[in-house]
């Protein structure tokens, strides 16, 4: 440890500077400490809503967990990242790849349109998409129009096709997100390094791999955590688009909390699903930090 | 939170803080010292065009009663009705929602009254045959349903019926249907002539109970539905004639009946279809009768569906229960305004909203589509043949019941799958 002679030796704790946090402080227990305490203690209790709630301890975790219906939620939770989160990052990847080996002229236009998806309400996405994917939408308007008349469907009324297609919005909300993440990261990357690629005659893809993503790792973590939270968390759009259906065939554990707490009159068993969802998106991000922590 | 407060007030903006801190702390303690007699209702939104009436001509009737309404859209309504009702200044009247989910959970809390006592007062069951209103009778612990005191009444009859295309229904050389053997016919030669047989908006789940409670009504006796919706726990849900009647609905599903992307399409979307001309046939519910005559005109007739018997059948029931708060501070000044809704004198401005009115009206039908709908409707309740709603039974059995009738309209079970699943909902 260095001694540094500048350093102030704090005798006696400035308590005045506390309260300079302490709205934001207030407001941090009031609405994120004390409702995720309050979903704790409820999702171990029998709760309707307006009733007293009856302690049952554990019970809502093992029925969820015995829950097929429940279970298979999860599964397609999984499938979900890939469509919110790997395929956005790869095509992010691949936009920021691009960038630096080829100028685009009027580039900051075509960035704010690819950004646009992620600006817009969830709801407007939803709805648009839904009337995209309708029976006599514009995707199967155009399906039939180049000659695709037997492949053209209820997209989103169909029991394989909808899990995908409703992915697929996800990936089209959250690539503008990724790129302009990756191409900021990317402006960041010395030039030397670039040059020092093209000295040892490093293609396109060789320097890519050598150095666009390598030095990209921050920012994929940041991506990554932020995508693969969406995919988990995400209610809005299957709400709006399927609602789950058809079947169960696009249900996720958010419609099931929402479901159970609103239509079932069961609160308590909705706040163990909420708290085992956090738990999932924490491992989750926990796992993805320790897989792609820097390497001493 | 409160020493923070004080300190701005005392701060040097104080002075303008402070008086508009007494200004709201005073608007808030004369707010409750006015001496009018208020009614404070909340409605589910679809109710809105009839309490404007009502409201106007009970206030005019009584000077002095003020009528402070809120309405909220369906599933807001529906999320939050139960909180509002349990909150500490509550409604003093509002709409609740049959089955355990809604009206079973206010009355085991204690937060609505029994109406007992109004409905001798005001003679409110005479009105209707008796077992009419099962559907709002509950024992007072709110444990069992169909039976026991009166906890809500409501003036509107809905029914599900079933609409269709004149136009289309001639060309085709048929007419309306007087058993069910008939109106399967009538799908056939819809099919075949390359007409979509029945417009369903099967995406949003809820409107494939409609169809399902018709093709069950064909099959089952109707007794038997209600009492398993009252108490489906101890009820047999796979019944033979209910199997029948599942078996019949995926036949229908499979041959084509609802054409090949009814799951892609929304409740809105398919009436949207049906009124531009577009399926011959629609089952719904009476709730639609002013889009459709407006939308159609004179192309569009309605009935009862026809049992295999030739009797009728049809789900359905009375609209949304009114029930007073156990909070309020007027109870009686609330059941005065329930019983002009109930009134008789009502009945023709019911009609005059659009409404299906549970009573018979004394005023001629504003439309053909309003005589047919109104013949169907007498025709339910003088069959006593009204089978309410599947999702009523318990509170998960919406989720079940949609879930596993799309799967049944998309090839994706089969009616054994459904009769299983439904089987195992019941008693969960």
């Amino acid at each position: 440890m260095t001694i540094n002679n500048n350093y102030r030796p704090q005798t006696k704790i400035d308590y005045s500077s506390y309260l300079y946090i302490l709205p934001a402080f207030i407001f941090y227990i009031l609405f994120v400490l004390f409702p995720l305490g309050d979903t704790l203690i409820t999702s171990f209790t029998q709760w309707n809503g307006i009733s007293e709630k009856k302690w049952i301890g554990l019970e809502n975790y093992s029925k969820n967990l015995s829950n097929k219906k429940i279970t298979s939620s999860i599964k397609h939770s999984f499938i979900l990242i890939v469509f919110y989160s790997f395929l956005p990052i790869v095509i992010g990847l691949l936009i920021a790849g691009i960038m630096i080996r080829v100028k685009i002229h009027g580039m900051a236009t075509y960035r704010a349109i690819l950004f646009l998806p992620q600006i817009l309400s969830m709801i407007v996405v939803g709805i648009s998409w839904r009337w995209i994917y309708a029976p006599k939408g514009p995707l199967n308007s155009g399906l039939d129009f180049i000659g695709l008349e037997n492949i053209s469907r209820a997209w989103l009324g169909s029991f394989e096709f909808a899990l995908p297609f409703v992915g697929l919005i996800g990936t089209w909300v959250m690539f503008g997100f990724t790129m302009i993440l990756f191409i900021a990261g990317v402006q960041k990357i010395p030039t030397e390094l670039y040059d020092a690629a093209k000295v040892d005659g490093a293609g396109a893809i060789a320097e890519f791999f050598n150095v666009t993503l390598p030095n990209l790792r921050g920012e994929i973590i940041v991506a990554l955590i932020f995508t693969v939270t969406l995919a988990l968390r995400n209610f809005d759009l299957i709400y709006i688009t399927t609602g789950g259906g058809p079947g169960t065939s696009t249900m996720i554990p958010s419609m099931f909390i929402y479901k159970k707490a609103f239509q079932m009159n069961q609160v308590g068993s909705a706040s163990s699903l909420g708290i085992m969802l956090t738990l999932l998106i924490f491992t989750l991000v926990s796992l993805i930090l320790i897989i792609f922590r820097e390497k001493k | 939170m409160f020493l923070i407060f004080i300190y701005i007030i005392n701060n040097k903006y104080g002075g303008f803080v402070k008086k508009i801190f007494l200004l709201t702390t005073s608007l808030f303690f004369f707010s409750f010292g006015s001496n009018g007699e208020t009614l404070r209702i909340l409605a589910e939104a679809g109710d809105e065009a009839t309490l404007t009436v009502a409201v106007s001509q009970f206030e005019a009737a009584n000077p002095g009663v003020t009528i402070e309404t809120n309405y909220l859209g369906w599933d807001d309504f529906m999320s939050t009705i139960k909180l509002k009702m349990a909150d500490n200044n509550p409604p003093d009247l509002a709409h609740g929602n049959q089955g355990f989910t809604v009206d079973g959970t206010l009355i085991q809390s204690g937060l609505v009254i029994s109406l007992e006592k109004y409905a001798n007062q005001y003679a409110w069951k005479d009105s209707f045959a008796s077992g009419a209103l099962s559907e709002f009778m509950w024992s007072d612990d709110g444990s069992t349903w169909g039976s026991g005191s009166l906890y809500g009444v409501s003036p509107v009859a809905e029914d599900v019926i079933v609409y269709y295309n004149k136009e289309k229904l001639n060309s085709l050389g048929l007419s309306v249907p007087t058993t069910f053997a008939e109106f399967e016919n009538a799908l056939k030669v819809s099919k075949d002539a390359g007409e979509l047989p029945i417009a369903l908006g099967g995406a949003d789940g809820w409107p494939i109970i409609h169809v399902w409670g018709l093709v069950e009504g064909a099959f089952v006796d109707p007794n038997q539905t209600r009492s398993w919706i009252f108490d489906a726990k101890n009820v047999q849900f796979d019944i033979p004639n209910r199997i029948s009647a599942a078996s019949k609905l995926a036949d229908m599903a499979s041959e084509g009946y609802f054409g090949s992307d009814s799951l892609g399409v929304g409740y809105d979307d398919a009436n949207a279809m049906f009124i531009n001309g577009e399926g011959v046939f629609n089952l719904t519910g009476t709730w639609m009768t002013a889009d459709f005559n407006s939308g159609m005109g004179d192309n569009v007739g309605a009935f009862a569906m026809p049992t295999l018997d030739g009797a009728v059948a049809g789900g359905g029931s009375f609209a949304l229960p009114w029930h007073i708060s156990s909070k309020a501070s007027n109870p009686d000044l609330a059941a005065k305004f329930l019983n002009h809704l109930m009134s008789n004198d009502f009945v023709d401005d019911l009609m005059g909203v659009g409404r299906v009115p549970a009573k018979s009206p004394t005023i001629n039908p504003t439309s053909n589509l309003q005589a047919e709908v109104i013949a169907s409707s007498n025709a339910l309740v003088g069959a006593n043949a009204k089978t309410f709603y599947t999702d009523w039974a318990s509170p998960g059995m919406y989720d079940t019941v949609t879930q596993e009738l799309q799967k049944v309209i998309g090839g994706a079970a089969t009616a054994q799958d459904f009769i299983d699943a439904m089987a195992a909902e019941s008693v969960n």
